[in-house]
């Protein structure tokens, strides 16, 4: 008998490909004798798909191709089992039934990385691999993730964010905003895409009409922060949960454009459809001891004020003028899920693997023991709804 | 052949199905045990079966004197059968489940009445027809002899259900068993070992008070999956045999003997026999080279375990696991257990010597599994108790409750009482009925809980004039103040009393039989 683990990839978000990446990757690397795998497609239109050739990366290339070699698949729960019902043609022919035990999202940005998969598999009950609703949603959103990290003490650069309507509304006031409260060069960002997508870095005021235009084409919530001029980009990533958690060695990625763009982290490397892993990039960054040891552990505390859960990848800024280190943002399904770092951790990626699972199935201990539904029928006892409402009966009518 | 006498058998057989529902329902609810059956048929026989026989008697002679009339009175009797079954099942508290089992049951005794039904009618024989309607009215005969039919069918299937769960766990090669049996504390114990190592496992254990063979396989083949890591299993025994029966499945390499007490006396016979059984779970797990951890503390036991292997664990400091400085306060105990040399300080909501016990077991077996000090004192601090098990609760005025109103056993009142002592500084309180349904014992159980309560309360209200004189008889043999005697006719009556005395000082012990939703 093997653990039944489905892993979720595509959805509708900008990042689709890279998620097959990610995910085509990782099924590869996950110990067969341990889990079943059932890969789950999700299609850009939203439908679930499954079969055995979503394993073969080749085949993604004619996709029509691909998708008829799969079969819709369904998801419920029947009483203490989430259930995987797999279509099968035939006129009589019954749903194949798999019990699922195991979720994991393996899937980048909006709709899927921000919450909206972990909701879905939370409302079902199966224990799912990463950040639960809450921190999910933090880190999807770089204004949101900098006010948490503001709140527990740690280092973000200062940010304006305004809203895209209120920019076409008055172009001139938020351009005056931005240059009298940030000033330039400054970077204009979407607020929820990972990937680098829709980043502009402004240099004068007339480039900034550009940039934003392109930002609100992917959010309409923009982000401007200052652009710190001499930039080394440092990424670390952590496995664990609130409650204990490790860093990774650091890694520094090879600037080739101003900000590492979405066609250079995915698109322009030289070996084709490898994901993150085939970046160029130093591992470990070349820093000095103590530096390292801060970014480390500001990595863990970030980690933990966002209650986040599993793998994430935390990119940090690094002021080479001043040797400030920034929390720049949080991946809390990075890309390749930076098993690079881990195996230079010392960590092989099977085994990162496991270790995500013990994570996933230690977080649904925890929220089993919790109390979340009072057994008996506070209704079966009580009379009288209607005309007054039931407000007295929330007052605490327990009492008799 | 005649057609009106096989139509009218034909409905006596109907009836007879719609009758039989109730009779099933009795057996699955006697767990299948035919003696458990014919105990509730005993009480049962009366006014009904009476009326049954006078309907027999008439289909039978209207069979002799008129077909038609014959045919008309089974006809009407069929509506009557239905309605009164259709009936019974609405009232009764717990109703059959229809189960496979249940099924394959009354298919076998349609198939018996149809072969009958049959067999008189290609014979045209009126005596085998009589003897038809005498067997449609004769449910227990008809229960039996479905149950009869089908034992071997049941026994064949119950044989692959245990040999399907041999496999699951024989395949699952990282599984580690535990094995907790004991005259008593073996469900808490269950459950907070359960607690304890979902610290830092995937368990599963046998749900609620599960404790025999199938109830074991059930939970096997329905619960266990692959990532499990460990499986508690709780063993129950009403006869010597049973627990290695339990483990003959399971194979546990770990067991927990939590106690040797007079139970079940009237099938063991002895107290010998009782720990004989009990000690087959550490016969298993010593003979594969696993750990029992005994209750040291329990005097049967302490004499039994003195060969080495044995791991004990209790009160005594020179057991390897033992629980020291016990202290109850009204936020519940706080103790320090000792693992095999590591001190852990612990605090939990639970109360009373046997859950400290309980506790002492779990941890034991926790840090032997390499659980962390740290995780274990989490988790004893997240149990909860059992509703009305001694269960702490915030009471009027700021006062403390322990509520132990589902407790009726004698020794457990005693405890209970003890545990109120304990509350040093505050005004001690108790609120009780008094025990009853205990026999010829009940006087003497009675007398006992009034001597042990006037001597550590400081206000004794006993509810109901009649049913408290007992413990009446015996607080009147003590010094204890009459003015702090309180006996009044109702709970209520109680209530007031303690509305008026109630404040942030006061713990007040609600003992045995008191309304369930008195303390919202």
């Amino acid at each position: 008998m093997k653990t039944n683990l489905a892993v979720f990839f595509g959805c509708r978000s900008v990042e689709h490909e890279v998620s097959i990446i990610s995910a085509v990757q990782a099924m590869h690397q996950i110990n067969r004798d341990k889990y079943n795998i059932i890969p789950v497609y999700v299609k850009k239109s939203g439908e679930l798909v499954t079969g055995k050739v979503l394993f073969d990366m080749d085949r993604y290339r004619d996709l029509p191709s691909l998708l008829k070699e799969t079969r819709p698949l369904s998801i419920f729960r029947r009483g203490d089992q989430v259930i995987l019902s797999i279509e099968k043609s035939g006129l009589f022919a019954k749903p194949e039934e798999i019990p699922l035990d195991i979720a994991f999202p393996i899937v980048h940005g909006t709709n899927c990385e921000d919450g909206t998969i972990q909701g879905y598999l939370s409302f079902l009950g199966v224990p799912y691999i990463g950040c639960n609703v809450a921190a999910s949603a933090v880190g999807m959103d770089k204004a949101v993730f900098k006010a948490v990290m503001r709140q527990a003490g740690l280092p973000v650069l200062d940010c304006v964010t305004f809203r895209s309507r209120a920019y076409f509304a008055d172009k001139a006031a938020i351009c005056h905003r931005l240059e009298s409260e940030i000033g330039f060069p400054l970077i204009i960002k979407p607020v929820n895409l990972g990937s680098s997508v829709g980043i502009s870095k402004v240099h004068t005021a007339a480039e900034l009409d550009d940039a934003i235009s392109l930002a609100c084409s992917f959010s309409e919530t923009i982000l401007a922060e200052r652009a710190v001029e001499q930039i080394r980009e440092i990424n670390c990533a952590v496995l664990g949960d609130a409650d204990r958690c490790e860093a990774s060695v650091l890694e520094e990625p090879f600037m080739q454009d101003e900000i590492l763009s979405y066609e250079n982290k995915y698109l322009s490397s030289s070996s084709k459809s490898k994901g993150m892993a085939s970046l160029g990039r130093k591992i470990p960054a070349e820093l000095p001891d103590d530096k390292t040891a801060e970014i480390q552990s500001l990595a863990c505390a970030a980690f933990q004020a966002m209650g986040a859960n599993g793998v994430a990848r935390i990119d940090f800024i690094l002021d080479k003028a001043t040797g400030q280190v920034y929390l720049n943002e949080i991946n809390t399904i990075p890309g390749s899920l930076a098993f690079y770092l881990w195996e230079a951790s010392g960590l092989s990626y099977p085994a990162l693997i496991d270790r995500l699972v013990e994570l996933a199935f230690r977080r649904q201990r925890v929220r089993e023991t919790l109390l979340f539904a009072i057994d008996t029928n506070l209704l079966s006892g009580a009379t009288g709804f209607g005309a007054k409402g039931t407000k007295g009966a929330k007052g605490g009518s327990t009492r008799t | 052949m005649d057609w009106m006498l096989f139509a009218a058998g034909f409905f006596a057989v109907l009836g007879a199905l719609c009758a039989l529902v109730r009779h099933v329902q009795i057996l699955q609810q006697s767990s299948y045990y035919p003696s458990r059956y014919s105990g509730w048929l005993r009480t049962a026989f009366g006014a009904n079966a009476v009326f049954s026989l006078f309907v027999m008697a008439i289909l039978i002679a209207l069979l002799f004197l008129s077909p038609l009339a014959c045919l008309i009175a089974a006809a009407i009797s069929l509506p009557f059968r239905l309605i009164r079954a259709v009936k019974l099942q609405k009232s009764a508290i717990k109703k059959l489940v229809v189960t496979a089992r249940v099924k394959r049951l009354f298919l076998a005794v349609a198939i018996f009445l149809a072969i009958f039904l049959a067999l008189a009618a290609w014979l045209d024989s009126k005596i085998l027809y009589a003897v038809l309607y005498a067997v449609c009215f004769a449910q227990p005969l008809l229960t039996l002899c479905g149950w009869g039919l089908t034992l071997p069918i049941e026994k064949a299937i119950a044989r692959h259900y245990k040999n399907d769960a041999k496999q699951i766990l024989r395949e699952h090669k990282d599984l580690t068993v535990i094995g907790v049996t004991g005259s008593y504390g073996k469900t808490s114990t269950k459950f907070i070992l359960a607690r304890l190592l979902e610290e830092g496992f995937n368990v599963v254990a046998t749900p609620e008070s599960f404790n025999t063979p199938m109830g074991v396989v059930r939970t096997v083949r329905e619960k266990l999956r692959p990532q499990t890591q460990i499986f508690i299993c709780e063993m129950g025994a009403k006869n010597v045999g049973d627990i290695r029966e339990i483990c003959e499945i399971a194979d546990p390499s770990i067991g927990i003997i939590t106690s040797v007490g007079p139970q079940h006396l009237e099938t063991f016979g002895s107290i010998e026999q009782v720990a004989k059984t009990k000690f087959e779970l550490a016969d298993w797990v010593l003979g594969k080279n696993g750990s029992a951890f005994v209750n040291g503390d329990n005097e049967i036991i302490r004499q039994r375990t003195m060969a080495p292997g044995f791991q004990r664990y209790g009160t005594d400091a020179t057991f390897p696991y033992y629980a020291a400085n016990i202290r109850y306060h009204a936020g519940g105990s706080a103790f320090d257990l000792i693992l095999d040399g590591e001190r852990v300080p612990v605090e939990t909501k639970l109360l009373g010597m046997h859950n400290v016990l309980n506790i002492t077991a779990a941890a034991a077996v926790a840090h032997t599994l390499g659980i962390e000090a740290d995780a274990i004192r989490y988790a004893v601090s997240q149990l909860t108790a059992t509703p009305h098990r001694l269960e702490l609760k915030r009471f009027l005025a700021g006062s403390t409750l322990i509520d132990d109103a589902y407790n009726a056993n004698p020794e457990g009142c005693l405890e209970a009482v003890r545990v109120l002592g304990a509350f040093d500084g505050m005004k001690k309180v108790i609120v009780t009925p008094g025990l009853v349904e205990l026999g010829e014992k009940e006087y003497e159980a009675n007398y006992a809980l009034g001597l042990a309560a006037a001597k550590v309360c400081d206000t004794i209200i006993l509810v109901g004039q009649k049913r408290s004189v007992p413990l009446a008889d015996a607080i009147k043999t003590t010094p204890f103040p009459a003015e702090a005697l309180h006996i009044v006719d109702r709970f209520a009556d109680a209530m007031e009393v303690l509305t008026e005395l109630a404040d942030l000082k006061t713990v007040i012990l609600f003992e045995n039989d008191l309304p369930d939703n008195y303390a919202g």
